[in-house]
């Protein structure tokens, strides 16, 4: 499965949207469940699916989910496939 | 010198006869289950802690529900009866020639619903030991004649595994009390008992046992308990939880070998939390420990459970669980498993009508769940079922 894939697998299952919610440009403020909680169940499935660990400041000030690939790129995790 | 009160164990059909003398008997009368893990002693001391006036012209119920905690609740047979009459009404159940009983008799729900409501209206008593010998009430079933049948939500999934798809027209009435209420299966019940009018019953055992009575047409969601019936009051009290007083409730009751007793016009604890409706129905919470906060909001399990069960048709309950954060939380637990597309019906069901806070910590299922001797669901059991699948989890 492709990094892409798997954030996709990941952000469906955590914010409990439906296949046709999500895009690369889905934006947090469109999300109702993107909430505060939302934000740390989402910091704790990167960890487990990425092997990386947001900073607080990473994971409350993620705005979308391009946002989660430019960090995770930015810290060697390729989205490149 | 005062009489002394004794015990009866239920021990199968032959004891039906030994219940109807023991009611005619002045003396005041233990019914316990067959087998329990309450000692003879325990319940000799329990009977001996009775004051005068209690060892005569009353009968004695063992409940420990799902918490453990044995307790003997005394009734007074007199206000029993007047409780069979008044559901004969609330039920109407002048059409109901025969009652097929599922349950163990000594369970309170079964013993005056069924076993005193045929004494009382001299209706005949169908005896069967349930789904302990299914052909047996199969039988019962295939030859019911305007037959009435109290259930817990529990058995509809033994039915289905030993009846398929029999369809009983002889059943009237089908009644379901000790638990949720199975609204999600409604159109399934409409399909096997074609005729039947099918109610919810809600109580508690030191209600001896019924406060209200709902037919199921009348609401939509299986916390809705409908209204008291008539002589009871219900209210809910400052902290929420569910207070009843009835004219037709235990007297008294032995718990840790001390006698409580219950006076006349005294409001007792149903034990469950529940909201007022402006038309004076009641709708459930859940029992007072599945009403909690999370992260500052109020969690009523009661609710949850109408939500999960809007979009799943099977048997759903909830066992208690902190988070990683040691916030306190719950996991629901369906039974049988459920599908890919179940189990994301049940999600987007919680994520429209919830906040994150109140979505369960995880969705699992088991092949069945556990069950008490009165065909309850056995709540303590469940955190620590075997077998148990793993269908989504919130990673909070």
């Amino acid at each position: 499965m492709s990094n892409h894939d798997k954030l996709k697998e990941l952000l469906i299952d955590t914010f409990l949207l439906d296949e046709s919610e999500y895009s690369l440009e889905l934006l947090r403020e469109n999300v109702d469940t993107w909430d505060s909680l939302g934000i740390v169940s989402m910091a704790v499935g990167v960890n487990e699916t990425f092997g990386y660990h947001f900073t607080p400041e990473e994971a409350t000030g993620v705005q979308s989910v391009a946002d989660i690939i430019r960090i995770l790129e930015a810290n060697g995790i390729s989205f490149d496939e | 010198m005062s009489e002394s009160p004794y015990l009866l164990r239920e021990r199968g059909r032959e004891d039906h006869a030994a219940l109807d003398r023991a009611w005619e008997d002045a003396r005041t009368f233990a019914f316990v289950p067959a087998k329990s893990d309450v000692s003879d002693a325990w319940l000799d001391a329990a009977l001996a802690a009775l004051p005068a006036d209690l060892r005569t012209a009353h009968f004695a119920l063992l409940t420990s529900g799902s918490t453990g905690h044995p307790k003997l609740v005394v009734g007074s047979r007199e206000r029993a009866e007047a409780l069979a009459r008044v559901l004969h009404e609330a039920q109407a159940s002048e059409g109901v020639d025969e009652t097929i009983l599922t349950l163990p008799l000594s369970y309170c729900y079964a013993f005056v619903n069924q076993w005193l409501w045929a004494r009382v209206t001299g209706r005949r008593l169908v005896v069967t030991r349930g789904f302990a010998e299914p052909e047996d009430l199969r039988r019962a079933l295939d030859g019911a004649t305007n037959a009435m049948l109290c259930l817990v939500a529990a058995q509809l999934a033994l039915l289905t595994t030993h009846c398929g798809d029999a369809v009983f027209p002889g059943v009237t009435r089908v009644h379901f009390a000790g638990g949720p209420f199975p609204q999600a299966e409604l159109t399934a019940l409409a399909a096997r008992f074609p005729n039947a009018r099918v109610f919810n019953n809600y109580g508690c055992a030191e209600a001896m046992p019924r406060l209200t009575v709902r037919a199921a047409e009348d609401g939509e969601a299986a916390s809705d308990v409908g209204r008291a019936i008539p002589g009871v009051e219900l209210r809910v009290g400052d902290d929420g939880e569910l207070g009843f007083r009835s004219p037709y409730g235990a007297v008294a009751f032995v718990e840790d070998g001390v006698l409580r007793r219950i006076g006349d016009g005294e409001w007792g604890p149903t034990g469950d939390h529940a909201e007022a409706q402006a038309d004076g129905r009641f709708r459930l919470l859940g029992r007072a420990n599945q009403v909690f906060k999370r992260y500052g909001e109020k969690i009523a399990l009661g609710r949850l459970l109408d939500t999960a069960q809007s979009a799943w048709p099977g048997q759903a309950t909830f066992y208690r669980e902190k988070d990683r954060m040691n916030e306190d939380g719950f996991v629901l637990l369906l039974s049988p498993a459920p599908s890919d597309e179940d189990v994301r019906a049940i999600l987007k069901a919680f994520r429209t009508h919830h906040p994150r806070t109140h979505w369960p910590l995880r969705v699992e299922s088991a092949a069945s769940l556990p069950v008490l001797p009165s065909g309850k669901t056995d709540l303590a059991a469940l955190a620590t079922l075997e077998g148990r699948e793993v269908h989504w989890r919130n990673r909070i």
